[in-house]
């Protein structure tokens, strides 16, 4: 294993590049599904060079913690993504980390977050971190958990193992823990990135929203950042998803043909997932912030099933 | 049948009889319950059809019929009625919470997985590995009747665990003998009956069927 340094910038490029056409793609087919016309799936990018271009407000009673947390939060983002397989089963960063490290940095990500929505002391933002951290702190043990089945089926909280041992021939999809283990990690990543049954990111709406309450001071450049990186957030955890549950298609080796497949096939499950997410945003209403936390604890039990019965009956 | 695919079917039945058994943790509305009932009934149909075909007992077929016509037709049809006639549709204030419930069924499904242990150990069957799943819908079934209000709950926690019984029948033994088995549906529809025929008066007397108002008796 060594650190690869065309890997990491082509997998930057990836995650830079494609986040953005995620978050696009998910709204324009929701709206087609609601019989709107909705924007253009390039909107997201215009947005970026938009915020990219414009001024900041600062406000003047915000400290270091203020500007210091878009940097946290954008590299934070980046760098847990780099430490997914998505196109190759070997990570670019999977040297420096398995599960652990990717769970920590996105906390570490949202700690800033959190932080930084206090640090102006408007209303809201508070109101979104307190609503923030109360979210993660049981979406958080419920990845956990949910990883954890996999990984004692594949003997190694690496994920490049983790898809390597799920490519081989001892896994299946009729094994009901990996079945549990996926919804439970679906119900995580529509809570962590902040999706429809938790949270609605197309409202600025006080009494729902959440992550939009914490990025409410920010404008300009810094807005850009977090918008950006909560795309590659949502990017990362769809491809995450996707690799741990079906990993067919991943390329073992760096050769241009399996690449061009496992790119494909990478796209084809992101685009799967995207669905499954926009079908789901269209059928579901938002959840009162009270039941929020037991769906998150239905989620739990899924996952605590899941690793109960791939670590009892063995 | 292919023994280790039919095993993995007959444990992801047994798995998705114990989710929807969980639904009904989860739901607020008796008619969702009912619902969930009648899904887990189907699921136990089911499973029963899986061990069916892989063992080659036809008794097993016979009992895959009733289970449908029994729980998963006529029940849920006499559990709708009632719901409708008594004009109950929330379970409002369990005595235990949503959230607290799930961790305990969850809990409960550790506790199965333990006390099962020997018997899947000792187990010579390929489904032995569903035990656990269908002691956990036993337990479940016990935790709604004691930790819910609603007479029509606790008549759905009750199915739960007859269900459960069924489920592990048909994994630990393919099924009980059938003159037993006839035994058991006729139980459960005739205890169901009587049950509605108490939700009613329960209903008549107290104008709600939140059993515990029954405390009043006393005075």
């Amino acid at each position: 294993m060594s650190v690869n340094v065309v890997s990491i910038l082509a997998q930057t490029a990836l995650l830079l590049l494609l986040a953005p056409l995620l978050g696009g793609l998910i709204k324009n087919w929701k709206a087609k599904l609601q019989n709107r016309r909705g924007p253009r799936i390039w909107q997201p990018y215009h947005d970026l060079i938009k915020f990219l271009r414009k001024d900041m407000v600062i406000s003047e009673h915000a400290s270091w913690i203020f500007s210091f947390t878009p940097n946290v939060v954008f590299l934070t983002a980046l760098s847990a993504g780099l430490m997914v397989p998505m196109v190759t089963a070997q990570a670019p960063l999977s040297l420096f980390g398995g599960v652990l490290a990717l769970v920590g940095l996105i906390a570490l990500g949202r700690f800033f977050l959190a932080l930084s929505g206090l640090d102006t002391a408007s209303a809201f933002g508070g109101m979104g971190s307190s609503r923030e951290v109360t979210i993660a702190a049981i979406a958080e043990p419920a990845m956990m958990l949910a990883i954890f089945t996999v990984a004692i089926t594949a003997g190694s909280t690496n994920l490049s193992r983790i898809v390597l041992a799920g490519q081989g021939p001892g896994s299946t999809l009729l094994d009901p823990s990996h079945a549990l283990a996926f919804i439970a990690m679906f119900i995580v990543l529509l809570a962590e990135t902040g999706r429809i049954p938790v949270d609605n990111p197309a409202t600025h709406l006080e009494l729902t929203m959440i992550h939009e309450a914490m990025l409410l001071e920010y404008s300009g450049r810094y807005l850009a950042l977090l918008e950006w990186a909560a795309q590659m957030k949502f990017f990362l955890f769809l491809a995450l998803l996707a690799n741990l549950a079906l990993p067919w298609g991943v390329a073992r080796e760096p050769a241009p043909g399996a690449l061009a497949v496992a790119l494909g096939a990478l796209l084809l499950k992101l685009a799967a997932l995207a669905v499954a997410v926009v079908v789901l945003e269209t059928r579901v209403a938002k959840l009162r912030l009270f039941r929020v936390p037991e769906l998150l604890v239905v989620s739990f039990l899924l996952a605590l099933l899941a690793v109960t019965s791939s670590f009892l009956v063995r | 049948m292919n023994p280790e695919l039919f095993a993995r079917l007959a444990t992801l039945a047994s798995s998705l009889v114990l989710l929807s058994g969980l639904a009904i943790l989860w739901r607020h509305s008796l008619q969702a319950y009912i619902g969930a009932f009648a899904r887990q009934s189907f699921l136990l149909v089911v499973a029963t059809l899986v061990v069916a075909v892989s063992s080659g007992d036809r008794r097993l077929y016979l009992v895959a019929a009733l289970i449908f016509a029994v729980k998963v037709v006529v029940i849920p049809r006499l559990l709708r009625r009632t719901q409708v006639h008594v004009a109950a549709d929330l379970e409002i204030h369990p005595y235990v919470n949503t959230p607290a419930s799930l961790l305990i069924a969850g809990a409960l499904t550790l506790l199965a997985y333990v006390v099962a242990e020997p018997l899947v150990a000792i187990g010579a069957l390929p489904t032995r590995g569903g035990i656990p799943l269908a002691l956990a819908v036993v337990f479940l079934g016990l935790f709604i009747v004691i930790s819910r209000r609603s007479a029509l709950t606790q008549i759905i926690g009750f199915l739960v665990l007859e269900n459960g019984i069924a489920l592990l029948a048909v994994l630990a033994t393919y099924g009980v003998p059938l003159i037993v088995e006839l035994g058991v549906f006729l139980d459960v529809l005739l205890g169901v009956l009587v049950m509605q025929v108490f939700v009613y008066r329960i209903r008549e007397t107290f104008d709600t069927i939140d059993v515990d108002r029954l405390r009043d008796l006393k005075h």
